[in-house]
């Protein structure tokens, strides 16, 4: 039965090509862009090198103090990170690093201008960079201060022509670093690990001692289970932290989160809410907006397509096929459809990916699609076929037989 | 005639009412990327404010915290910084800016001035003395800030004429006190400028409040730009130079110099490839509602045949034929644009759209009508031709 209804479907498609054209070309269209967007939602929240233990890891990446007349928030300060986040019991390694910030480092004059961040040795443990050569530095070359610097292989190519750039030195803001190792190319989107050159914490010229400032922290937990007992733990020792002056700043809020849950919090009006749930809505409510047009346009073409196999139908009901059979006949033929659109779809969005990956919008991005975006690609495929075909599919299952068989439809 | 036609639609209400929803939905697409690129064309072309030829921006990193106030070695340090700048030949000016040119960021505020229900809002940022030389300024009138603002107790301010417009009126604005809103000092304006569009020329225009910058008082935060008009000719290489003598006077600070061009170059794109994006994607919806619905209709004419068999039979020309399946569409087409137009104009109603100025909403709404329109009748000429071709005779004996 089921092989019947293929290859009815497929005879139909051939007979009408500039129909079968119309629709291929609406629903790959259409998630052409859905993958190009959820491709660059993967770029920036899925797991990939060098945030390996992803799943493991939470981020903190926020930090508030407040007062009855004002407050302060952003990015947590280093003492704040350092004091009350460092030995969490459950956490396995704590890592601290600055956000990242623009640096200038002349090349016989020529100014290169880089991202600079600074970190510490829990931070090579945590991600796992791929190193070309050489290797990290040590948490102690962060206390010592040591003047030792990572880069990545796009600025071993800036400074030093892709020659083997161990040993040397680069010159920034004054200081004069010693290269230790080079790594591949991290993303502009990945917050945590991107920086064109890292270097340790204690190399700053000063020490920076706040609880907001400009850094960053990161808690690897020795197993997923132990996620919740780490945010509990880190929320009991919010109340320890000494303020400086509790007129002014009487309370502290901050959170370990990974960076979706983080980035939820720009949709509650105080940024102190993080809400993830509310933040997949408005993304699965967007894309079934723009999928509004493309369907009507389909479900329009679908309609006139069962017009034209009235007399098919007409047919079938005279010879008892019940309407839900129809229905369930018609449906599997539009899946059917959607699914060759949304291979051809798939196809398309990889050259797209390319092709932005190619235009260097974003520095460093490497848009590709995996096995995760070729399930949401079916998934989003297969709503699609079910989306534009349920309202003709009913229109024809309620088609009268004597009509159908006469071609005569209103 | 038309009242015909209506009726024809009308009996055909189930078929079209799709038509309708998908040319409601085009329409309402169409309309959003018209507003963008008309507000886009129309800011373009006004004047920018300023020149951004020849200018460096320097990024002065204090490393001071947010709400830190500054140490009087630190204001002594921002002093020397601009001695240290202004020591080479190639500088011809320098100036300091909390908000450097081509930013989108900035710092806004509200007036106690009420207009239409809402507080007038203003964009503000704090500048030094030299700033209208370094950025070529025009001043129409009053003056800049200079040393006779030392001392003063009140806050001396420079305006755009936008908003000395909208605040005194034709009236004379020098010397006058603009009612900040929340603010315990006077602020008198001094000077008023011909405009200066911080986000460059693709964004809207804003009402602009310049206070000056007072490297005596230790409350207001440093800042954060040092700008530098340079010599014709300069090149690159001075870029070195000239950091290694600003980070002698503090060793922990660090700069990021940028030329002005480079900034809004940035600034542009940074606005222009979302547009081409959002055009592009429009422009694929609305390929595909094209070939959707010169197919619908393709296959309305060959259902209608009969129909049009009878008029060619009874003496009807092929254009008359034409004539009626172009303005059945076109009646088709302006039922869903009443909806859409309706439901445009409605957003002007709650005030949604507080940042579109009439003109350019209105522009638009001609645009995107126009636009579906050519759609419409392009899609339904291959379909009319079609139908003209119908032999009544064929036509007749089709059972």
């Amino acid at each position: 039965m089921f092989s019947n209804y293929l290859k009815v479907a497929f005879k139909v498609l051939l007979r009408k090509k500039f129909f079968t054209f119309v629709s291929l070309f609406a629903i790959s269209f259409t998630l052409v862009v859905l993958m190009v967007v959820t491709a660059m939602l993967d770029h920036l929240f899925g797991p990939m090198p060098p945030e390996n233990k992803r799943d493991r890891t939470l981020g903190v990446y926020y930090a508030e103090m407040s007062g009855p007349q004002a407050s302060n928030s952003g990015a947590p300060g280093y003492r704040f990170l350092d004091r009350y986040v460092r030995g969490l019991p459950q956490a396995e390694k704590v890592s601290i690093c600055s956000i990242f910030s623009a640096a200038t480092i002349y090349r016989n004059s020529e100014p290169v201008k880089v991202w600079l961040k600074y970190a510490d040795g829990a931070f090579w443990e945590i991600l796992e960079f791929n190193f070309l050569e050489g290797g990290p530095f040590s948490a102690a070359d962060d206390q010592n201060g040591n003047l030792v610097a990572v880069i990545n292989e796009a600025t071993r190519r800036k400074l030093f022509d892709d020659q083997p750039a161990v040993g040397k030195s680069l010159e920034i803001d004054g200081q004069r670093f010693q290269v230790v190792g080079v790594v591949t190319n991290v993303p502009f989107l990945r917050l945590l690990p991107f920086a064109d050159v890292w270097i340790p914490n204690g190399s700053a010229k000063t020490r920076s001692n706040e609880l907001v400032g400009h850094h960053l922290g990161m808690i690897l937990a020795s197993d997923a289970g132990d996620i919740p007992a780490i945010k509990a733990e880190f929320q009991s020792r919010l109340s320890q932290v000494e303020l400086d002056d509790p007129r002014e700043f009487s309370r502290f809020a901050s959170a370990p989160e990974t960076l979706f849950e983080f980035t939820s919090r720009l949709l509650s009006a105080s940024g102190r809410q993080p809400r993830p749930g509310l933040l997949l809505t408005v993304l699965i409510i967007g894309a079934v907006l723009f999928m509004l047009l493309p369907v009507i346009n389909l479900i329009n073409i679908n309609t006139s397509r069962i017009m034209e196999r009235a007399s098919e139908i007409g047919v079938r009901k005279a010879f008892g096929a019940s309407s839900w059979t129809l229905v369930g006949q018609f449906l599997i033929e539009n899946v059917l459809l959607t699914l060759v659109g949304g291979g051809i779809g798939f196809v398309i969005s990889r050259f797209v990916l390319q092709a932005i990956t190619a235009s260097g919008l974003i520095p460093y991005a490497d848009f590709r699609l995996n096995y995760r975006m070729f399930i949401y690609g079916l998934l989003m495929a297969v709503f699609f076929g079910l989306f534009s075909g349920v309202y003709p599919a009913w229109k024809m299952s309620r088609l009268h037989p004597i009509a159908a068989l006469k071609g005569v439809i209103r | 005639m038309i009242k015909h036609l209506i009726k024809l639609v009308w009996n055909r209400k189930r078929a079209n009412f799709l038509i309708m929803v998908e040319i409601f939905f085009s329409f309402l697409v169409l309309f959003a990327v018209a507003v963008l690129a008309v507000t886009y064309s129309d800011n373009y072309w006004r004047p920018l404010g300023f020149v951004y030829q020849n200018v460096w921006n320097i990024e002065v990193d204090m490393k001071q915290l947010p709400g830190q106030s500054p140490s009087a070695e630190q204001v002594e340090a921002v002093r020397q910084l601009f001695l240290a700048a202004r020591e080479f030949d190639e500088v011809e000016a320098a100036a300091s800016a909390q908000t450097h040119p081509f930013s989108e960021a900035g710092e806004f505020g509200v007036l106690g001035v009420m207009t239409n229900g809402r507080r007038l809002e203003y964009r503000q940022n704090v500048v030094s003395d030299d700033f209208d030389k370094v950025m070529s300024v025009t001043v129409t009138r009053g003056r800049w800030f200079g040393k006779e603002d030392d001392g003063v107790n009140w806050q001396p301010v420079v305006i755009n004429q936008q908003l000395a417009q909208a605040v005194f009126g034709n009236d004379d604005p020098i010397d006058r006190d603009l009612p900040l809103f929340n603010n315990q000092t006077r602020a008198r304006v001094i000077g008023v400028i011909t405009d200066f569009r911080h986000s460059g020329e693709l964004s809207s225009p804003e009402n602009l409040v310049f206070h000056r910058m007072n490297f005596s008082d230790q409350k207001e935060p440093l800042p954060g730009n040092l700008l530098i008009k340079l010599r014709p000719g300069t090149t690159r290489a001075f870029d070195e130079k000239l950091i290694r003598r600003l980070q002698d006077v503090d060793k922990k600070w660090s700069f990021d110099i940028r030329s002005v061009v480079e900034l809004r170059e940035t600034a542009f794109q940074l606005k222009l490839v979302p547009m081409i994006v959002i055009g592009l994607v429009a422009m694929f919806l609305m390929i595909m509602v094209a070939l959707g619905l010169t197919g619908v209709l393709w296959l309305n004419v060959t259902r209608r045949t009969k129909e049009i068999g009878v008029r060619r039979a009874e003496g009807a020309t092929a254009w008359s034929i034409h004539q009626q399946i172009l303005s059945e569409m076109l009646i088709i087409t302006s039922f869903g644009l009443t909806a859409g137009v309706a439901l445009v104009v409605l957003f002007t109603l709650f005030d949604v759209i507080g940042w579109i100025s009439g003109q350019v909403y209105a522009l638009s709404l001609v645009i995107s009508l126009a636009a579906i329109y050519l759609l419409t009748i392009i899609c339904s000429l291959y379909p009319s031709w079609l139908a003209t071709k119908v032999q009544p005779a064929a036509a007749l004996c089709y059972e």
